[in-house]
This record gives C-alpha cells, structure tokens and sequence, in this order.
C-alpha cells in the first residue's frame, strides 16, 4: 500500500505539468494557433522564475516564494509567447517555423544568460527546495485520501487541478469560450458576426503562453534541485497530452495522468517491489507516451477533432 | 425621412490591379426586395462586402435614413441593422444551431452564458416568419435549406432591418427557392428591406421591385422590374446584344465510348452512398450532360470515373475496363477530365504556364529522356497550345499559373485536355465564374470536340448550359440517375421537378 | 527575367532574416557587455578566418552534419513536408553507424566506412518513411509523427546504448568505432591547418564535406531536372492538382520523406563516424541540435539544395566564431540564440518575399494594362 501512496504522489509531480500545460495548448490551437513552441516557453518559464528563487531565497523560502515565483513564471511564459502570437497572427507566418523558433531560442538564452549572470559561468541555476509541504492540516488526515493527495505534495498541485477547472468552465460556458471555439473552427464565420479573431486568437496564444511559463516551473520544482535550461521534452509530450486528449478538458485530463504515469514508472521502477520484479527499464516507460501518441493517431486521424482553422492563418483581407 | 433607407454613393474600391467597384451607387427603398445584377466578376460581392463593412471603400460614402454613416466592420453594420446571407454560409459545423445564431451577441449572466432567452426569442421568430429550424442540432447534421434558415435567423436576431442574401439560391432545389421566395415577401412585408444578389433573371422577375445592375465594376443603371423584361436586364448585364446560342448541329452517335454499369460511391457519413447504382453510357460524338442540384452526387461520379475515388461497380473505355486502373493509366487509355475546382485540381498555381500544360504530358517518350526533362521540348509543345487556344498572358509560357486571370486559366486547362486527344472528355461545370465571352469560347470548343467525334459528359448545375449543350441529359437526384430526357422534348419546369426529386421516370424506379 | 527576379527576391529574404538576426544578436551583446560588444559581432562576422586555414577547415567540418540535415528538410518542404523530425533520423542514421563502425569489423578497411554510411543512411531512410506512411496513408500530420518518433529515437538509442557492447559506462558514451570504419581524411587535413613550430595543428575536416556537397549536388539535379522531381515538387504546391493528374502523391510524400530521411541518416553517419573529433554518442535525454540546426539551414538555402550548400557554411562558419567569442568573455550559446532568431525572422521573410513578388506581378499586371491587352 505504501508503494501506492508513494506512486500517486510521485505522479502528481509528473502529471501535474502536463495538464496545465496541454491545457494551456488547447486554448491556442483552439483559438486556431498551432504551438509547437509549448517546450521553449517552458524552459523560459522556468528559467526566470528559478533563477528569481535562487536569487531571493538567502532572505525568504517556503510558500510565499513559490507564489511570487509562480507569478514570475506566468509573466514570462505569457511575454514570450507574444513572440509566437505576433508572427503566426499579425504576419501569416508559418506556424511551426515560428514556434521551433521558440524552442531553440529559449534553451540557448537560458544557457547564455545563466553563465553571463552567475559566478564563474556555471550554466545550472541551484535552489533548494522549500516547498514541500509534509501534510496539510486536516486534510492530511482523512484516510486513504489524505495520504493520497495531501501529504508530501506541493500547492503546484491544487492549483494545477484548479486550472482544469477554470479552463474546462471557460471553455464551455462563458461567452470568451464560445469565441474562441469559432476562432478556431471557422474565423470567417466568428469575423462576420463582429468577433476580432486576432484578438481572441492573442488571447488563446497568451493564455497558453502563461500556462505553458508554469508548467515549466512545476516541472522543474519537486523534480529537481537545479534547472539546466531543459524541461527534458515535456513541452512535447504536453503536445502529445493534448492530441491524445482530442483538445479536450477532460480527455486531456486523462491523458496528462497516463502520461504522467508512465514517466513517474520510468523514474521511480526500482522503489517499487513488483514493477522492478517485471524488468522493464525505464527508456521503455519514457518511450510508451510516444508510442501511445503515435499509434492512437494512427487510429483516429480519419475522424480527428483537431480544430478546423488550428494552422492556418487568418487573413482579414482575404474574407 | 428619406424614402431611401440606404444609399450607396460613388462607391470606388480599389483591389490590386484591378477597380472592383468604379463611382457605383445604390439606392434601397424600405420595404422594398432590390435585385442586385451582374455577371461573374462585376463587382456585386465586393459592393456588399463594403455595405457589410468588410471592406472599406476608397471614395464615396453610405447613408442611413440620409444621414452620412461610417461602416468600419461588420459591428457597425449590425448597429445599423444591417445583415446579410453569405454566399458561403458563415455557420460553425459543431456549434448547434442555437449557438450559431447568438454568437456574437451572447446573452450571459454572471459571466456564464445563458441561452434561455435567446432560445425564446429565436423560436418566435423562427414561428413567425416560417423558418423550421431544430436548434439543438449541429449544424453538420442539418440540410443547407435549414443551414440557409439558420442564417436568415441571425439576422433577425439581431434585429437587422436591411436584409442581404448573396446568391441565395446556388445551393437550393428548385422548391427550396419557391420557399426561399416567400420568406423573403413575408420579410419585406414585415418592413424589412432586401437586397438580392444574383445573375438569374428569373428569379428576379419573380421576386424583386427593382434591380441595379452593374457590369465590369460600373454602375449601368436602375429599373423597374415590372416595367422590365429579361431581355433587356440581359442586354443590360451583359453589354451588348446577348446571343447566348451557338452554331450546333444535331448529334451524329457512334460507338459506346463510355460505359457505366452498377456504379457506387460511399459516402463521407458512412449511412448513405454517394452514388447509388448508376448505370449509362456515352456515345462517340455526343454531349451527354448530368444535370442535378449541386451535392447530388455528381463530383462523387466524376472522381470515381477518373480514378480519384475508389468506386465499386463497371466503368469500361472503348470497351476497355478502367475501373481498377490508376489515374494515369486511365488518362492514358483517353479519359480527359476539366476538373469543377481549377484551383483545387486542375492546375499547379506555383508551377508556369508550361509545366501546367506539360502536367500529364511529361513524362512521354518527347519530353523526357532518362527520366530527365527536355526542357525544350517542353517549351515548344506549350508554345504550339498557347498559339492555337489563344492563351494571353503576361510572360507567355515561363507565366506563373497563379498570375493568370480566370477565364485564360480555364483555357489552359481546355488546351491540355483536348490536345490529350482523349477518347473521353469529362467537362465539369467549365464556365463556372467566367464572364459571358469566356463561356461561348468554351462551348463552341466543346462542340467542336464533339463534331470531331469524341464523347462528351458535361456535367452542369446551369440549366442554361444544360439546354444550351446536351444531346441527352441524365438527371441524378440523391446519387441516382432519375430520368434520361431529350433536351428538345423537355423543359426546364419538367427537368426541375426531376432535380428535386418529386418524379422520376419508370426505368429508373 | 523572371527566374532572376526570382531568386533575387528570396535571396533577399534570407538576407534579411540574417541581417535582423545579427543585429539582434548584437543588441544582447551590447546589453551583456558594451565595451566588447563591437568586437563580438566581428568576431562572429570573422568566423573560422580568425584562425586561419584551420578555422576555416574547422567551419567545413562543422557544416557538414547541417548542410546534410538542412538538405533533410529542404528535400521534405519541396513535397510540401515539415522535416522536424530530422534530429530523430540523426540520431538513428548515427546510432547505426557506430553499431556498424564497432561491430562489423571482418569488412576490409576501405569499404568498412562506406558500408557504415550506407547503413547508417538506410536506416534513416526507415526512420523517415514511417512519417512518410503515417502521412500517406493515415493521414497523420507529418510534425506530430516527427516529434514523436523523435523522442522514441532517443529513448530507444539509450536503451540501447546501454544493453550493448556499444557502451562504455565509465564515460557513459558509446565506445570508440573501429579505425577502418572511420571517414578518410582525404588529403584535405593538408590545406586546412596552422603551423604550429614546426608541427601541422590540422583541423577536424574529412572526406564528409565532399560527401555532403556531392549529395547536395544530386539532390538539385534530382529536384530540378528529372520527371521524378518534378512530381515531387508538383505535390508539395498541391498535391491535389497532382493526384488529378495521375502523379502518385502517396508514393511521392513517402519517397521524399523516405530520402530526406536518409539525408539525415547521412547527418548522422558523417558526424558520429568523422575522425579526430571522437564523437560519440551520449547517454542524455537531449535531442541532437544538428536536426533543428538543419531547419535554419533549410529555411536560409530556401530549400535549395545548392542555396543549402551556402547557407550551412554560413550557419557553421558564425558558429565557429562563437568559439572564439569565449575570450571576450562572452558565451558562444548567443550563436544559438542568433541562429534561433534567424529562423524567427526567417518566418517573416517568406512575407517579404512574398511582398517582393507581389510587388513585381502588380508591376508586369500594370504593364499588361497599359498595353490594352484584354483578359478573358
């Protein structure tokens, strides 16, 4: 039973991320922007907001530097998508040239900037973990439950679950998400009766862009003790979540936790008895989401719900 | 108050290369049904389009009720009261019917939406006026009769007073235009004001006031329609004296050249074929034609005929099966085909003029060797078509396909079909968008084709075309032919009520 | 005229991008450090010449893995394909190799290397074609698949790495290949060198730059001159039209992802088999930047195999000037940066050429009109 407590709430740190940020993809390719940029946002996200913990942490620790860092990470993560908003939306341009772009950008920035800014150009940002919380009060207690999800967890993980919330209520049920789902099916359509599908569609690349900033922060958090300008793929296996998700809230949800699942197996195997009794190695487990991806689009590309318009860009002038 | 509720005056826009619209006024009466004529490329579209405020006009400007207004998008149309009926419907394909008609102008409460009211609003207004709807339904799932009525909705959702429909009746069956005709009177004695873009003068006879017609983005002028004839509107649109008939002498056919039997198609859905059972042939030196409503089946046939759909069933080529052949050994066994879309499949818009015309040639003993191009061979032979078709373009063969217009775009397509020297021709719908000159160019080349003995399946939404070409028409209704008719013993009345399904001849039960 | 003009305008293009790369590139230099930062961009500028012929043969050696993975994505854009997954056909075109390079030593020493980089080519051939068959005939965008079968590239080359004789877990790297399966130097190690005393300090360069050109060579000619490219480059500005007119688009979106695949395998065997280097493969969870690199070098080239010649030394020669960026003080991860931002800009530049030639074709419309001629 331990070994199960132990599996859930290693999971958390690796499904957590994912979900926030595959719904952070979601809300751009439903908008009709497609970003593969999810990886290099993280890593600046991340970068940013660790280096701010590194540098603060001699006077302050515990949850209030993570908060300000999880601002720190939103901020980031929304400024530098604007990067990719304005090239695939003010200029037409290619999408994913535009967003790998991003993804080379980021890293090599990160690298430049931590051995610019630190001693001796050393190129890992350090930070001691201070945010681990042993148990929450009362909640901690409640059987099975509490020892599931609310003990050795982070706030990263209830925010996380919040965000699905928000996220799938925004999406359906206010009129922002009713928007932006005809941005990202037909613009000529939400552009004939008055909606401005650029700005709808700066908001779904922003959104995703702030998500993605904090998803490489709780990433980096509970799995590390440094950041070296790599969130390791994650920014591509979120993109992974959100197609075997099908774009949507709780597919995605799903998908994150398989995913998630299966990264927690690969890292964690040998603490636990039975699965290190079955011999896998753990490239087998890192490879399965991939393979997962791959052969479930193999089986649903024919009725894909992907977003109608998601990659093409929209030309006012050509209505 | 102005008798008129919105005038358009001296409106010029400019696109690149080309003055859309050159100094054109318009005047619309309230409650008044307004034909707006012209042929393909006049400048009807783009007028509407500056009225809808899609586009801005470089001079001139609009009045409401005589009051100078500005209409920079189409919110500022919507608070005009203006709305309109694309000619492609704006409707997203997975929202409902509901969701389709309040977009944009969501009720919400407490910042979620709530489409109880508007549900109420919309079913009254759908009692109303007659405009059956299902407003749960997605809009994937319904016909485009009640796609069309879920348009007209969302104006009168909005309240909208000036009413638009762009070529409203492209897509309709000949009793979905009777209905569509109605609404639009009940509209305009509700007090409602209309304006109807179309090229069919009779359909203009039959429902509008008055009529503007416009020609080559100019403003030709305004009539009454009651004192009018479609004569005149023709000559009007047009320019000159219409003759619309050319020089063809009655079908001499020979050997089946074409040979159709038990032909189907799957469906996109999966419940229903595409095409059902088809069986006909084509004669040596005849004009068959396949006439239906647009969606019947008809591009399903086409590109099971030329390969590019898998079909089950018999096709054969001068008694030769093709059926399980590849495209390019049908092409090679003397299937020509002028595709519906040009830009779609007829041509590579990036590649030039030559390499358009050398697209199924290519690969032939002349122009190639080793498997390498001979480039001057290639030039050579588009040089010789570009001559005889008449083909104008900027930088003769080295044109990029792209910068050509329309009608010598099609006329490239022509030349390399015919200079195929096919067995078989498959026209489909080859004068679609072009001007009146372009069509009679192209007819008068199919019947020379024809003259030369080769066999020809046109297929037409224009019953114009249709009367104007066919040696025989074939009717296809749902994927099924219904009726084979004799262009001469028949009318348009009787082939209508054919297309839409309400008769069907015995043999084809 | 025309064709002139043409490549003119995207010439201009990938100036552009570069130039606004550059620049950028020299605003963070100036914020890191002001005083050098002149010096920095002239360094960068200088490239490989800072160290002479060595430099320069070093600039050669480094363009060769990217001219051959900007050839990967070139080829692929030319059937209407995004390439990113060269960095995966790498990765299993070099693992191959090695495989080969270690293993199959009974091969005489001449053909060894040759048979280590045919092999390494075949299997990213497979490893491309998989995009290619998911694309054709599953109708699976051609970037998800490639990212994925990225990642499965890499874990399974660990993996594999790892549970072989391949490894050496002391320095957690693959072990040295065998000398005979190692790419000759080809004499060319006696041009591109400095005196040093009285000892030749060579560069790294080898037989691989040939290898690259010469391929880069066929693939214009293939592209450019036969029916068979001619089909490809149909599909790839619609592959509707070339379905219409009896062109095999499935088989054309395979072969081309099929070849392009093999380029990168190519990428792979050049790199991890060239001498003096002592490249191995690395236990890492990190994609190799050479398939990225390739796309900046594609986009730059305009997907032109020859323009890719010219566009990978470039790429190569800015990065070698990264190198010597380092006793300015500065870190040469800005070359990254810059090559990033290149490609951003590039994104952009495709509108500019674009612009450029809407400019043109309103000019040649407006002399159409002035001379009355009619269109239809």
């Amino acid at each position: 039973m331990d070994a199960v407590y132990f599996l859930v709430q290693q999971m958390m740190f690796f499904s957590i991320p994912l979900l926030i940020v595959a719904l952070g993809g979601m809300f751009s390719e439903r908008s009709g922007v497609v970003n593969i940029a999810l990886e290099g946002i993280m890593v600046a996200g991340a970068f940013t907001s660790i280096l701010l913990i590194s540098l603060l942490q001699s006077g302050m620790s515990g949850q209030i530097l993570l908060l300000i860092a999880i601002a720190v990470a939103i901020v980031t993560g929304a400024l530098f998508s604007l990067l990719h908003a304005y090239a695939a939306i003010n200029l037409r341009s290619d999408q994913t040239i535009s967003g790998t772009a991003l993804n080379m950008i980021a890293p090599a920035s990160a690298i430049y900037l931590a051995r610019m800014i630190q001693p001796n150009g050393v190129q890992q940002v350090q930070f001691t973990n201070t945010f681990r919380i042993e148990k929450v009060p009362f909640l901690g207690d409640i059987p099975i439950l509490g020892r599931l999800l609310f003990q050795n967890a982070y706030i990263t993980t209830y925010i996380g679950f919040i965000i699905f919330g928000i996220a799938a209520f925004v999406l359906y049920r206010t009129r922002f998400g009713l928007r932006l789902r005809a941005c990202g099916e037909h613009p000529q359509a939400a552009d004939s009766v008055g909606i401005n599908v650029y700005k709808i569609r700066y908001a779904g690349v922003v959104i995703s862009g702030a998500l993605a900033g904090l998803g490489g922060l709780v990433y980096v958090i509970p799995t590390s003790t440094n950041f070296n300008a790599t969130v390791s793929g994650y920014g591509f296996l979120a993109l992974a979540v959100l197609i075997f998700g099908q774009w949507k809230p709780l597919r995605i949800l799903g998908a994150a936790f398989f995913f998630g699942l299966m990264k927690t197996i690969a890292s964690a195997y040998s603490g636990i008895p039975f699965l290190r009794d079955l011999g896998i190695p753990s490239d087998i487990y890192k490879m399965v989401p991939f393979i997962a991806t791959l052969i479930a689009l193999a089986f649903t590309s024919k009725r894909s719900q992907a977003p109608r318009a998601s990659g093409v860009p929209y030309d006012k002038g050509l209505r | 108050m102005s008798d008129y509720i919105i005038q358009m005056i001296n409106i010029t826009k400019v696109f690149p290369g080309i003055k859309a619209n050159d100094n054109i006024t318009l005047q619309l009466k309230r409650g008044e049904i307004h034909a707006l004529l012209g042929e393909n490329g006049a400048g009807k579209s783009t007028l509407m389009s500056i009225l809808f405020g899609l586009y801005q006009a470089e001079e001139g400007q609009i009045l409401k009720d005589g009051v100078p207004v500005l209409v920079k998008d189409p919110n500022d149309a919507n608070e005009l009261g203006i709305g309109m009926v694309h000619q492609h419907f704006k409707l997203v394909h997975n929202f409902t019917v509901l969701e389709n008609i309040v977009l944009g102008v969501e009720t919400t409460r407490h910042g979620t939406l709530h489409m109880d009211e508007a549900r109420q609003k919309v079913m009254t207004l759908s009692e109303q006026y007659g405009l059956l709807i299902k407003p749960d339904a997605l809009i994937e799932d319904i016909t485009v009769g009640m796609q069309q009525r879920v348009e007209i909705l969302k104006m009168l959702y909005r309240d909208n007073e000036i009413l638009i429909f762009d070529e409203p009746t492209a897509v309709l069956t000949p009793q979905e235009i009777d209905e569509l005709m109605r609404i639009m009177r009940s509209l305009a004695a509700e007090g409602k004001s209309i304006l109807f873009i179309t090229h069919k003068l009779a359909e203009i006879m039959a429902v509008a006031d008055r009529c503007t017609v416009l020609r080559k983005g100019k403003y030709i002028g305004t009539v009454d329609v009651k004192s009018s004839s479609p004569q005149e509107l023709a000559e009007m649109m047009v320019g000159h004296k219409v003759d619309f008939k050319i020089d063809k002498q009655p079908a001499q056919p020979g050997e089946p050249a074409l040979h159709v039997r038990r032909l189907s198609v799957e469906g996109s859905h999966g419940d229903k074929k595409a095409v059902n059972n088809v069986s006909f042939d084509v004669y040596k030196g005849e004009i068959v034609c396949i006439a239906g409503i647009d969606g019947n089946g008809q591009s399903e046939l086409v590109y099971a005929i030329t390969g590019l759909m898998p079909s089950t069933g018999e096709i054969k080529l001068n008694q030769a099966p093709i059926d399980h052949q590849s495209i390019q050994k049908r092409i090679k066994a003397g299937l020509a085909h002028i595709p519906e879309d040009r830009h779609k499949h007829g041509l590579v818009l990036d590649y030039d003029l030559q390499q358009n015309l050398s697209l199924k040639r290519y690969k032939t003993i002349e122009m190639q060797r080793h498997g390498f191009i001979r480039f001057d061979k290639v030039r050579s032979y588009a040089e010789g078509l570009i001559e005889r078709f008449d083909i104008r373009s900027g930088q003769g063969a080295d044109t990029s396909a792209r910068s050509m217009s329309g009608g010598n775009q099609q006329k490239a397509i022509i030349a390399r079909e015919i200079d195929i020297d096919p067995e078989v021709l498959i026209a489909v719908q080859p004068t679609r968008g072009l001007d009146v000159g372009a069509m009679l160019y192209i007819h008068e080349q199919l019947v020379k084709v024809r003259d030369e003995g080769k066999a020809i399946l046109l297929i037409s939404l224009e019953l114009d075309e249709v009367f104007q070409l066919a040696d025989r028409i074939l009717v296809i209704y749902e994927g099924e032919i219904v009726a084979e008719l004799d262009p001469k013993q028949t009318t348009p009345q009787e082939l209508g009520l054919y297309m839409s399904g309400s008769k069907r001849q015995e043999e084809y039960a | 005229m025309s064709k002139i003009r043409k490549s003119l305008s995207s010439m201009s293009a990938s100036l552009v991008a570069i130039l606004a790369g550059l620049i950028a590139g020299f605003v963070i230099l100036l914020f890191s450090n002001p005083s050098s930062a002149l010096k920095g961009l002239t360094t960068i500028l200088i490239g490989g010449w800072n160290n002479g012929m060595k430099g320069v043969g070093q600039v050669l050696y480094y363009a060769t893995p990217i001219i051959m993975t900007g050839l990967a994505v070139g080829f692929a854009f030319k059937t209407g394909m995004f390439n990113i997954g060269a960095t995966g056909q790498l990765m299993v075109g070099g693992f191959v190799s090695i495989y080969v390079g270690v293993t199959w030593t009974f091969l005489p020493g001449g053909l060894h290397w040759v048979v280590a980089l045919i092999m390494g080519a075949a299997a990213g051939m497979l490893w491309g074609m998989i995009v290619g068959v998911f694309k054709a005939l599953l109708n699976v965008h051609e970037v998800i698949t490639s990212i994925m079968l990225n990642y499965i590239a890499l874990y399974g080359i660990n993996y594999m790495v790892k549970n072989s004789h391949l490894f050496d877990s002391l320095k957690n790297q693959t072990v040295n290949v065998a000398a005979s399966a190692v790419i000759p130097k080809a004499g060319l190690d006696r041009i591109f060198y400095i005196a040093k005393g009285r000892l030749n300090d060579p560069s790294a360069v080898n037989a691989g730059i040939l290898i690259a050109i010469g391929l880069a060579v066929l693939m214009y000619i293939i592209l450019n001159k036969t029916t068979f490219g001619f089909e490809l480059k149909a599909c790839g500005y619609n592959r509707h039209a070339s379905r219409y007119a009896g062109i095999s688009e499935n088989r054309a979106i395979i072969t081309s992802m099929a070849i392009a695949g093999a380029l990168a395998g190519t990428a792979g065997t050049l790199m991890y088999l060239a001498p003096a280097s002592g490249m191995h493969i690395h236990v890492e969870e990190v994609l190799a930047a050479q398939g990225f690199t390739g796309i900046a070098v594609a986009l730059l080239g305009m997907s032109n195999p020859l323009g890719i010649i010219f566009s990978g030394l470039f790429i190569a020669h800015i990065t070698v000037g990264g190198f010597y960026l380092q006793s300015l003080k500065y870190m040469k991860e800005i070359i990254e940066v810059i090559i990033g931002l290149i490609i951003y800009f590039s994104a952009f530049s495709l509108l500019v050429r674009d612009l450029i030639a809407k400019i043109g074709k309103r000019k040649t419309k407006k002399d159409k009109q002035s001379s009355k001629e009619v269109t239809a």
